[in-house]
């Protein structure tokens, strides 16, 4: 292993970027890294809210307007390699919002799934997805930053 | 912006903006401070950055199925708002509850009225900067989030409520009762514990104590609601009028200061009172069915029903056509509410101290469906809760 991917394998950065849900997952990937319960330093993952340091972004909710284009802009400035983890059923298929709706057939505020924006890595399904599963899926990430150059 | 001042006097140049992803924050939405040498002269929150159509989407689905979205609404207080649009219905249909069914309904939410708060502390220690007291209060936490997971088999929406009575499946047996009392009796010790010494504190109470002051007649007028209204001195609790919550005895917590510390300790105070009510909904839980399912749905007329989240006052109201579908359905949920007094009340500190001040009205923004205006002399924009509140501020002509 080479001195970079040494250097990143012992610091992965991860940014939460919420993007229109109800919260709950917004709250358990916080849990997950704040509650000492799950503790997701242990791993060698840190919480960052700057995207040139991020490594993997972890997005929640189904993409609203007002999200969608700092949404992209995100994505763009976090440097290669990176790693995309959509949480929870918001993000993956729009969970209620885009799949529950009454007289108006499709629902034109939500831009769920999250694939269509931006390329994604990992999915963690669940509404909410408890916290195992999301650390599991962050570290389920790694080995792909690793094999980068 | 007060009334009496002319509009041109108040815009500043300065301009800082947070948001709509920022540390501080952790939901979507964005702040701008208009600042004069790092002193807040005017502060403008805009909060339609998750707005999903909620209400939209409602319309025309049948009345069942609606649990599933009112839920989603917010996942920090999810029961609130399952609770509240069956009490809608069960008031409007005049559908009764078993009496086991409202104690276990009062049981959950008094268990995510208490994580909630614990959010709302973890939150606002870690915006003023001390880490450890927010972990502790993220730990606190999951002996209760635990409890709504063997309750309702999920941690962030149980789904207790539905109409005419609670799941099947939220049945509290009496094993359940006995894990839910021992895990209060310990984790009321640990909570104490904890409170007692955020409370002690001097460098966090320092960072606290006269900062954000929000009086009891502004409190009023610009419509403030739950614990950060009771913070400033308002006597008001809808748990006063709920039926459900005549049979326990507890005090309402109501303090008098109006600044940051008081409404992070009105909070941290309620949470003992959410215990004793939970202590005394498990003894004298009464036996029976828990749930009436002898109810069709039919034509309804508007119906309203307001309801105490964590948060403060929620509001939802909606009517049902012929076949049982929804219609009108609207919601008010407190934070639309309470955020314009955190507005004002953070005018005059310095910006640090400032986002301390949005933070401790507890912004739960997950729900939000404003009117916009602009305004065309300055070119900057304004949300508004409602009608009534645009033409108040500026008159018919806007
Ligand atoms: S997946 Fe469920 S819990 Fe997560 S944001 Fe969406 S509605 Fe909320």
């Amino acid at each position: 292993m080479g001195l970079k991917a040494t250097a990143r394998k012992n610091a992965i950065h991860a940014l939460l970027v919420y993007s229109g849900g109800c919260n709950g997952c917004d709250i358990e990937v916080v849990n997950a890294v704040f509650s000492p319960r799950y503790d997701i330093e242990q791993y060698r993952i840190l919480l960052t809210w700057n995207p040139r340091e991020a490594d993997v972004l972890i997005v929640t909710g189904a993409i609203t307007w007002a999200m969608k284009e700092p949404l992209q802009r995100i994505y763009e400035l976090i440097p290669e390699p990176k790693a995309v983890l959509a949480v929870g059923s918001c993000a993956i298929n729009g969970c209620v919002f885009r799949n529950l709706v009454g007289d108006i057939k499709h629902n034109p505020e939500v831009f769920a799934p999250l694939e269509k924006i931006i390329p994604v890595d990992i999915k963690v399904p669940g509404c909410p997805p408890r916290p195992e599963d999301i650390i599991m899926a962050a570290v389920k990430g790694v080995p792909k930053l690793m094999a980068a150059p | 912006m007060t009334e009496e001042q002319p509009r041109e006097s108040v815009i500043v140049e300065k301009e800082l903006p947070l948001g709509p992803v920022h540390p501080a924050l952790l939901e979507p939405f964005r702040v701008r401070f208009f600042v004069n040498d790092e002193i807040v002269e005017d502060c403008e929150v805009i909060l339609s950055m998750p707005h999903r159509g909620i209400e939209r989407i409602l319309e025309g689905l049948p009345v069942e199925r609606a649990l599933l979205i009112t839920e989603r609404v917010c996942g920090i207080c999810s029961n609130s708002h399952a609770w509240n649009s069956v009490r809608v219905i069960e008031k409007g249909l005049n559908i009764e509850v078993p009496p086991r069914a409202l104690f276990i309904r009062v049981i959950a939410q008094e268990l995510q009225r208490i994580a909630s708060h614990l959010i709302f502390i973890g939150h606002a220690m870690e915006v003023v900067g001390h880490e450890t007291f927010a972990m502790r209060a993220f730990l606190l936490r999951e002996e209760y989030m635990d409890m709504l997971y063997f309750i309702g088999g999920n941690r962030v929406h149980p789904a207790v409520p539905v109409i005419g009575g609670v799941r099947p499946r939220c049945e509290i047996s009496d094993s359940l009762k006995r894990v839910i009392l021992e895990t209060l009796e310990r984790s009321e010790r640990k909570l104490r514990n904890y409170v007692g010494r955020v409370v002690a504190d001097p460098l966090v109470m320092g960072r606290l104590t006269g900062v954000g002051y929000l009086s009891k007649e502004d409190a009023i007028r610009l419509h403030a609601v739950g614990p950060t209204a009771r913070a400033s001195g308002v006597e008001w609790d809808w748990r006063m009028e709920m039926f459900e919550y005549k049979p326990f005895t507890y005090d309402y917590v109501i303090l008098y200061e109006g600044d940051n510390k008081a409404r992070v300790i009105a909070r941290a105070l309620e949470i003992f009172e959410c215990i004793k009510i939970v202590r005394q909904a498990l003894k004298d839980l009464p036996e029976g069915p828990v749930v009436n399912r002898d109810w069709s749905p039919q034509r309804m007329k508007f119906t309203d029903s307001y309801n105490e989240a964590p948060r403060g006052e929620l509001y939802h109201s909606y009517s049902l056509d012929d076949y049982g579908k929804l219609r009108h359905y609207k919601i008010r949920t407190p934070t639309i509410t309470s955020i314009h007094s955190v507005e004002f009340a953070a005018k005059g500190d310095h910006v640090t101290d400032a986002v301390v001040t949005i933070a401790s009205c507890d912004p739960c923004l997950a729900c939000c469906n404003r009117v916009e205006i602009i305004d065309e002399k300055s070119g900057r924009r304004r949300q508004f809760t409602s009608m009534i509140e645009v033409i108040k501020k500026y008159g018919w002509r806007r």
